[in-house]
């Protein structure tokens, strides 16, 4: 081969090989890494991908699921023009139409559902991606619907509502200037795992690391302590760490003094807490307690690197999670340099160094004079802290029409296979009379859709998107859209004026949009379209230290609430004001009768580090990584239920079954089965019920329910199902 | 010859499957059709009980100083390239007689539906016009690099030596 010949192999981009790199980012997993994509272009197609160098976050790497971008964007799946439904729901049976028709459609049918029942008949909801949700929600405003809804229903914000009850805001680990982080359920190996760079660096150095978590993570095997905890006893854990810093005195009697409520009653509360009855819920040893408390205590700074949802998927978890979050405040750790700062988002729920109007630009101050969104009776404490509809609570007011009818979903990406009860959730958005789906792909969930929309991924359209080191980056789209697709932003504005809402800086387009939002930081539009790549934004600040001197914390008593004044407020409702520890609804403790015929705990949180929920499974790359839905079971299960390594068993719980091949590891407890989750064909989430809910926050108990495990009858029985 | 290779630290390694991954799309692997891939990430658990740990491994072809496999192919298909040291396979010379495979102590030779041998070719061209393997490119621990054989051994040397003044 001469050099060029070479080089086109290689795929070495130059003016002789034709090859171009451009810039995007990779939007597959969402938000907080979104890693910078270089994109090797040649005749206007990608032809291979790497991570971009200069990226401040990403460092010029990607995860398997980014690596595999090109399948991504040119799968046989994509949904190349808009669709409209022929067959019955759920048959995949479309005919192609064309964007002004689907338009004209749409807008005459949710006019419709407008006039006969109300614009709050009509649900505008957001999955993945996440980028275009300040956008929905002005649309749906401007709508005049109050439920906008989206896939955090059941994602990260019970976490960000434990810290609103406990100190009012979210307060973000300090890594870089810790000496001390305590991974409270964090996997980096396969979530996030550009994080493993900074990681690596920090444990190279020497930082004490203490990891909880239900499973021997790489990171669990690299900690100074390891607490290998029964799913959903978190919050016995947190108040245990509680007793033993009260009684050594270890706490920051200082802040704890001047900065807290209810520490009498907290002190009351963890006294009883012992580590060695802790030890006894937890299954984990009291000297191991002891000695994980007394090493975050007394390290100076300290930080807790919690997770979006693990912790908060127990019917427990807000309650869990505050316990651990009250140790922040305990400690003194609380946004200070090293250990967890408040840092309030610029865009996409990111900090970026940069103040915005993009919680204007939703809308938000709209919803007072509105219907009470879905959920808000049902879940108060959510409806009171959250700006979002509890989408967990739609089938519910779909069956029953309380407190009024829905008739209408429209739907930027739509994975019925998230929510719990999976199968019922789609069989009861089959009752409303109109469905709209965007997306990329036509999903399971597109196809029961009346009308699917051909979305852009993230290479072929324009997003902004921040990092909280102050990068910013205002995408190019890459190359042209695959078949008819369009960005999402674009079918908001195209549909909002077919509605004739009269928005017209959303009508403006993204631009418009954009430069609005950026109106009190300095950026234009202009600066950053000079910058495809990315660019540090002039004068980022570091979020300064110790802001609630001036301010106090966003709490009804401007304090750290051991005894939260919210929750307090709703005490008719069974909510305690202290984070007390109540067992997960469905555990060996709480429900012994149930445990007799499901012995084992059962955890459907587990995630590898090929897929995304359900968005890689559709790619050969990825999916040939491990090709097969499958349980984690300890040895000694295995064996008591005759179970072998790789053969195919049945998982079972009072909801339902499912058939995954074992995985027989000594990385999961004994007594625990981890499954992975979202597999069309055996879907984890259908193994419990629809209102198996945390009361407070309205999240799913996907990590601690009850199950048993068996081989399966028929090997065929198995393979049927591949 | 340069003294670069393709340098693995299992210690760094968290299996991510990232460089797997990537090589297929540098390679355009086809794993539908062919079922086969150039790079493999393996996890070997070690222990039990509390003491239970994983140690995960990233292989493709070692292209060995001394290449068995090249001895064995009948048909000149398996080459050393000069410049990067690297075994490559000609694919149009190839019988698929699959001698190489029983040469290899790795399991590294794989064959598509053509019958013909595919393996990893260390990106040669690629490090060529100094570029990094493509595996190597978005490893984010830098458990796999491009580099100086015994620079990378004196580094992973220096890290033990401190691991056991650290012990004292």
């Amino acid at each position: 081969m001469n050099d060029l010949e070479l080089k086109l192999k290689g795929k070495v981009p130059g003016p002789d090989t034709g090859i171009e790199v451009r810039k995007s980012v990779c939007a597959i997993c969402d938000p907080g890494t979104q890693c910078g994509l270089d994109l090797y272009v040649k005749d206007g197609v990608i032809i291979k991908v790497a991570g971009t160098k200069e990226a401040p976050h990403s460092h010029g790497t990607l995860c398997s699921k980014g690596a595999a971008t090109r399948q991504y964007v040119y799968s046989p799946e994509r949904v190349l023009t808009p669709l409209r439904r022929t067959g019955t729901r759920g048959s995949g049976q479309f005919e192609p139409i064309s964007w002004d028709e689907a338009l004209d459609e749409i807008a005459a049918r949710l006019a419709e559902a407008k006039e006969r029942f109300g614009p709050e008949s009509v649900m505008f909801f957001s999955g993945y991606a996440k980028w275009a949700r300040a956008y929905l929600m002005r649309f749906a405003l401007d709508f005049g619907s109050p439920n906008y809804l989206t896939e955090s229903s059941t994602c990260a914000t019970a976490m960000i509502m434990a810290q609103q009850l406990t100190y009012g805001a979210p307060a973000a680990p300090d890594f870089k200037n810790t000496s001390c982080v305590v991974y409270w359920s964090h996997n980096p190996s396969a979530t996030k795992s550009l994080n493993l760079v900074g990681i690596q660096k920090k444990l190279d150095e020497g930082v004490k690391v203490i990891v909880v978590d239900p499973r021997v993570t790489d990171l669990a095997q690299r900690a100074d302590v390891f607490l290998q905890l029964r799913p959903g006893t978190d919050g016995a854990l947190a108040l245990a760490f509680g007793h033993v810093i009260v009684e050594e005195g270890l706490y920051d009697k200082d802040f704890v003094e001047k900065w807290t409520v209810g520490f009498n009653d907290y002190r009351a509360l963890v006294a009883a807490m012992t580590p060695e009855k802790a030890a006894e819920i937890c299954g984990v040893s009291a000297a191991d307690i002891r000695a994980a408390a007394r090493l975050y205590s007394t390290s100076k700074p300290a930080c807790i690197h919690f997770s979006a949802a693990p912790v908060v998927h127990h019917t427990n978890g807000v309650q869990n999670y505050r316990a651990v979050f009250c140790l922040i405040g305990l400690t003194g750790n609380l946004d200070i340099a090293g250990g967890n700062r408040m840092n309030p988002p610029s865009l996409v729920h990111q900090p970026g160094g940069f103040p915005t109007r993009e919680r204007e630009f939703t809308g938000a101050n709209r919803l007072v004079d509105m219907p009470e969104r879905i959920g808000s009776a049902r879940f108060p404490v959510w409806a009171r802290l959250c700006n979002e509809a509890q989408a967990c609570d739609i089938p519910r007011q779909i069956k029953t029409g309380d407190p009024y009818p829905l008739k209408a979903l429209f739907a930027l990406g739509l994975n019925h296979r998230m929510w719990p009860g999976s199968q019922s959730f789609i069989e009861q958005l089959c009752e409303l009379d109109f469905i709209v789906d965007a997306d990329p792909f036509l999903t399971d969930s597109a196809k029961y859709a009346d009308i699917v929309l051909p979305s852009a991924t993230s290479v072929e359209r324009r997003e902004i998107r921040c990092w909280p080191m102050g990068y910013v980056q205002f995408t190019q789209p890459a190359i042209e859209p695959v078949g008819e697709a369009r960005s999402d932003v674009d079918i908001l504005a195209a549909l909002s004026a077919k509605l004739g809402l009269g928005d017209d800086l959303l009508e403006a387009g993204i631009e418009a949009c954009v430069e609005w939002m950026l109106e009190p930081s300095g950026l234009t539009v202009a600066e950053l379209n000079k910058h495809p790549e990315g660019m540090w934004v002039p004068g980022a600040k570091p979020p300064a230290e110790r802001k609630y001197l001036a301010a106090g914390f966003r709490t009804p008593s401007g304090k750290v609430e051991f005894a939260s004044g919210v929750l307090a407020e709703y005490d008719l409702c069974g909510y305690e004001a202290l984070p007390e520890y109540r067992e997960p609804a469905m555990s060996p403790v709480s429900r012994p009768d149930l445990a007799a015929e499901f012995p084992l705990v059962l955890n459907l949180g587990a995630r590898l580090p090929m897929y995304q929920h359900t968005r890689t499974f559709r790619l050969p790359w990825t999916r040939s990584l491990s090709p097969d839905p499958h349980a984690d079971i300890n040895p000694s299960d295995a064996e008591r239920s005759g179970v072998e390594d790789g053969s195919w068993i049945r998982v079972s719980t009072p909801a339902g079954s499912v058939l995954v091949r074992a995985h027989i590891t000594g990385i999961v407890r004994e007594g625990d089965v981890h499954l992975y989750h979202d597999w069309p064909q055996a879907n984890a989430n259908d193994l419990i019920d629809g209102d198996y809910l945390d009361p407070i926050s309205g999240f799913p108990g996907y990590r601690s329910s009850l199950c048993r495990i068996e081989p399966a009858d028929d090997q065929q029985e198995g393979a049927h199902h591949e | 010859m340069n003294n670069k290779a393709l340098c693995f630290d299992s210690e760094k390694c968290v299996g991510c499957y990232a460089c797997a991954v990537a090589c297929m799309d540098q390679n355009d692997i086809d794993v539908v059709h062919d079922g086969l891939a150039y790079r493999h990430v393996t996890h070997i658990e070690i222990g039990g009980g509390s003491e239970v740990r994983v140690v995960h491994v990233s292989m493709a072809c070692m292209h060995c100083e001394t290449a068995e496999c090249l001895d064995a192919c009948p048909s000149g298909a398996l080459k050393r390239d000069a410049a990067s040291g690297a075994v490559i396979v000609r694919r149009e010379l190839c019988i698929g007689c699959h001698a190489c495979a029983m040469a290899c102590p790795f399991g590294v030779p794989r064959f598509g539906h053509d019958g013909t041998m595919q393996k990893c070719d260390a990106c040669y061209a690629r490090t060529r016009f100094g570029c990094d393997p493509a595996c190597v490119e978005i490893c984010p621990t830098g458990a796999l690099r491009f580099c100086d054989a015994n620079e990378a051994a004196a580094q992973k040397q220096a890290r033990f030596a401190a691991s056991l003044a650290k012990a004292r």
